[in-house]
């Protein structure tokens, strides 16, 4: 697979939750460069809006509230697609060149190329990539076309805490590692592009605490697939050899007596 | 008096075909999707969404033919007796060159066991389809659990066939002119399926 990452020059966030203050400029920011339309939503008793990644929101703040004792605390995460660095999505797309890595190490997309099989949708270890209305894969590729003209991603752009940090992505872990913080998606699914400094145990954000392709997904492609071609290979070669080594059933015995005896 | 007897009706023969070329259209249209190294296969209908479609509507029609074809016969596959017992002890005879002789009835437990497994694997790969079909109405964990099961049973039922076509061809010569002409010579009728051609013609074998 021409799945490479070089990981020097890797491209990537790093969220530090505890500088987010949930505004959701990034929200808007995303909307506004990618030219997004606005999602109809409706009020549900919480500030979170809207309530799930659409088609058209790349990205969103996920508000996490707690009682605990009386008190209640409030915690934010972006949500994104993390840009993992052994994609899900990139493993399972029958099509060459709908999902691919750009030289930065992101995860992008070509509609164009993107033949609605949604596969993607099932194999994503976060549940992220969503289809628009003419079936087609949308989901954040970290604005690819500002990073490769030298710029940031319009959300950490927006961002006015440096919650949302975009660079080179080993400087900014070493960077967040020095500073005493918990890394969440340092190695998982060989390092994902976006890394956060959570400020409690992932499951409190709704992360999986040990993200991973899903178990079935894992059997489908890297089971299943080469068996299923060796098997379909097997099985012509062991009948090509039962027919030259045992051959084919010729019942020819005493027939043509027999039959003469019926006329 | 006629040296031939009936084995398949017109109708049991051209079901078969159906089955058989909505099976290959399956086959062919879902290779691209089975892996990338087959990516040029959607070539043959126009590019990977069209064979999808394609792939979807081949698929309707499997699946009901197929059934069809299995409750057709559903009697005489799902029943061994003692005679399909010493068959399935000696392998049929196929794995040895001297010349077997069983007291076999229409099918023998090769072929009831075929139509068994085509029949499961129909049910599985309709089922299953559907839910890919339309991921985003289902359960995520449903949904990756068809994509494997699709793959599984895709992969065991292109084994199933390509054993299928060998014994019905060049393994037993003469057997596919049943499923041809649907009238076999009565000597190939009395040394494959004896007991079945007493049943039919009231001759004893």
């Amino acid at each position: 697979m021409a799945d490479t990452i070089n990981e020097a020059t890797r491209k990537g966030f790093l969220v530090d939750t505890s500088r987010c203050i949930g505004c959701r400029s990034c929200q808007v920011a995303c909307k506004q460069w990618n030219k997004l339309d606005a999602d109809k939503t409706s009020n549900k008793g919480t500030f979170e809006n809207p309530r799930d990644l659409t088609p058209d929101l790349y990205n969103r703040v996920r508000f996490v509230e707690k009682e605990t004792s009386g008190e209640v605390t409030w915690r934010f995460l972006n949500e994104r697609c993390m840009q993992c660095g052994d994609a899900g999505c990139m493993k399972v797309c029958p099509s060459p060149g709908a999902l691919f890595r750009t030289k930065d190490g992101i995860v992008s997309y070509n509609k164009e190329k993107c033949i609605s099989c949604k596969y993607c949708v099932s194999a994503c270890p976060f549940d992220i990539p969503r289809y628009d209305a003419n079936d087609k894969v949308s989901k954040c590729n970290l604005c690819q076309s500002r990073v490769e003209g030298g710029m940031t991603p319009a959300c950490a752009k927006a961002c006015p805490t440096e919650a949302l940090k975009f660079g080179n992505r080993n400087d900014l872990i070493a960077k967040a590692k020095s500073a005493k913080k918990e890394i969440y998606g340092e190695n998982v699914l060989n390092g994902l592009g976006v890394a956060y400094a959570l400020e409690g145990p992932p499951e409190q954000y709704g992360l999986p605490a040990n993200p991973s392709i899903p178990m079935s997904i894992f059997l489908w492609k890297d089971v299943i697939k080469p068996l299923g071609i060796l098997g379909f290979w097997g099985s012509i070669g062991a009948m090509m050899l039962h027919y030259i080594t045992i051959g084919p059933k010729k019942l020819e015995d005493d027939t043509t007596g027999k039959e003469a005896d019926h006329e | 008096m006629s040296n031939y007897v009936e084995r398949f009706s017109t109708s049991e023969r051209i079901l078969h075909w159906i089955v058989t070329c909505s099976f290959f259209i399956l086959f062919l249209s879902g290779l691209g999707l089975y892996s990338r190294l087959f990516n040029g296969y959607f070539n043959l209908f126009g590019g990977g969404q069209n064979a999808i479609l394609i792939h979807k509507a081949a698929g309707v029609l499997f699946f009901f033919t197929s059934l069809n074809m299995f409750l057709n016969h559903k009697k005489d596959v799902s029943t061994f007796d003692e005679d399909d017992k010493q068959w399935i002890e000696q392998r049929g005879g196929y794995l040895s060159r001297d010349e077997t002789h069983f007291n076999i009835g229409k099918y023998n437990p090769g072929q009831k066991l075929f139509a068994i497994f085509i029949a499961v694997a129909t049910l599985i790969l309709g089922i299953t389809g559907l839910f890919i079909w339309m991921p985003t109405f289902f359960p995520r964990w449903i949904v990756q659990l068809s994509l494997m099961l699709h793959g599984l049973m895709f992969a065991g039922s292109v084994m199933f066939v390509v054993m299928h076509i060998y014994l019905a061809t060049i393994g037993n010569p003469g057997t596919i002119e049943a499923m041809l002409y649907g009238n076999i010579p009565k000597s190939w009728a009395r040394k494959h399926h004896p007991k079945w051609y007493k049943e039919v013609t009231g001759e004893s074998p």
